[in-house]
């Protein structure tokens, strides 16, 4: 009985909060909050940054302009690669034992559907 | 009447006995719950036979004798982890799918990093994902090559069919894909361009955080959560109940960020112009035409879905040009559809049935 219940409180309370936040006041609501918290991120990451550069210490956008170089790169490896037709990849894994063991043969066959 | 009332009376004595017990393992197996770590999961035997940035794809050690001749790559939404195709044993889709003889390839997005933000949809369609099929169709020996995708996995799958028709691609699953995205309900209107700055939001944080996609996925069934608490308490006795809520519960809260670049693209081109559905999305100039599909194509459903709704799933078959094409619509949620009791029972089988003759 409270098991049934349970499960009945559970899908109209979800209802409720649901028509809540499908509403425009729910929207507009929402949007205030993501602007106070965007604004707060903004400043913190200005501050932080003027901070460290201060230190003389990588700032988060110089860590993230490494990274996004480091990946360029890759993927130019990547295409380069590709353009040599050897798409085997640069990865040790790819010729561990496991991966390059004998494998079965491809042969296999459906099932044969029931009769009847 | 002392003949009636005996059994009854036998019957409240067993049912009190029953509840006793429970209650008594409920307290035991309480304390052993929040003494234990999490499951494992993801464990089934693997090899990584590519890397790139967070990408990795990996190859399933197949277990049968023989296996069907073309092999199957899995493709996993944007937003979560790949794992809840491989949770645990008796509960893996990839476990029952080496098991059926299949040879199973899966592109793991990984977690993606602040120098990731840049990403677009074009970097996974036009990219990612072929190059993982030329990577598969290298390590199989196959030219052909199945692909199984879930969710955004499955938006990102018909994409890359749409713009590969002469490609490798011989079979194309798609599990709850949506297409329509005016039928994306509560999502919808929290995207709304009159409130939703979507430009600053990336423009600020570069990447979404995954704190910012899970409380969004937690808003759309606010209760969920503590009624969840409440049956977990209620079948604490199950060591079954416990394990699935335990691999489901953690799964459900290990979200990934969202590519920044990415996250803009879908929000403006698949939410507020719904161009996928009205054939007007363009990737590097060309057009997303999903009529192109020509290869079978099979798309599975959830009748209770509150991720992606029945209603903005169900034209995608429609929309695509295959003459060999099959809907399925099946009872259970968006997670229950591909892991779970339920998914063990429908979804597996009904995957296996229609894959097996087309993996020849």
């Amino acid at each position: 009985m409270w098991r049934e219940w349970i499960v009945q409180s559970e899908r109209q309370w979800n209802k409720f909060f649901n028509d809540v936040m499908g509403t425009d006041q729910y929207n507009q609501a929402m949007s205030r909050f993501m602007d106070i918290y965007l604004n707060g991120q903004k400043t913190l990451g200005e501050m932080m940054g003027r901070y460290l550069t201060g230190l003389n210490v990588a700032t988060r956008s110089d860590v993230l302009a490494i990274g996004e170089r480091l990946a360029a790169i890759d993927d130019r490896l990547t295409a380069i690669e590709r353009h040599l037709g050897s798409p085997s990849g640069t990865d040790e894994a790819s010729s561990s034992p496991a991966s390059t063991a004998a494998r079965p043969p491809r042969t296999r066959r459906p099932p044969a559907p029931a009769k009847g | 009447m002392s003949t009636s009332a005996a059994p009854i009376d036998a019957s409240i004595e067993a049912r009190v006995r029953r509840e006793v017990e429970r209650a008594i393992q409920r307290n035991v197996k309480g304390v052993q719950y929040l003494r234990s770590s999490d499951p494992v999961m993801g464990a089934t035997p693997k090899d990584v036979i590519y890397r790139r940035g967070t990408l990795q794809l990996y190859h399933y050690r197949p277990v049968a004798s023989e296996i069907y001749r073309v092999p199957i790559v899995m493709v996993m939404s944007l937003v979560s982890k790949a794992y809840i195709f491989d949770l645990g044993p008796g509960q893996s889709l990839v476990e029952f799918l080496i098991n059926c003889g299949f040879d199973v390839y899966m592109i793991d997005w990984g977690t993606p990093r602040p120098e990731d933000r840049r990403l677009r949809l074009e970097s996974y369609v036009l990219d990612f994902i072929p190059d993982c099929i030329a990577r598969v169709q290298v390590d199989s020996g196959e030219p052909d090559v199945s692909m199984v995708a879930y969710c955004m996995g499955g938006t990102l799958g018909v994409m890359y069919a749409a713009l590969h028709t002469d490609g490798p691609l011989k079979n194309l699953a798609c599990f709850t894909t949506p297409v329509n995205f005016e039928g994306m309900g509560l999502h919808r209107q929290w995207s709304d361009r009159r409130y939703f700055d979507v430009d600053r939001l990336v423009d600020t944080l570069g990447n979404v955080p995954p704190e910012m996609l899970y409380s969004s996925f937690e808003m759309l069934r606010p209760v969920q959560r503590i009624a969840g608490q409440i049956k977990l308490w209620d079948n604490m006795w199950d060591d079954e109940f416990v394990r699935s809520y335990r691999m489901f519960d953690r799964w459900g809260a290990d979200q990934v960020p969202f590519p920044g670049e990415c996250f803009r693209q879908t929000t403006k081109e698949l939410m507020w112009e719904n161009r996928l559905y009205k054939n007007e999305l363009e990737l590097n100039g060309r057009r997303v035409d999903l009529h192109n599909i020509t290869v079978p194509f099979l798309h599975v459903m959830a009748e209770h879905d509150h991720i992606a709704p029945f209603a903005a799933t169900k034209e995608l078959s429609t929309l695509v040009g295959s003459a060999d094409k099959q809907d399925l619509v099946l009872k259970g949620g968006h997670v229950s559809l591909v892991a779970g009791p339920n998914a063990v029972r429908r979804m597996w089988p009904a995957l296996d049935a229609w894959l097996s003759v087309r993996s020849v």
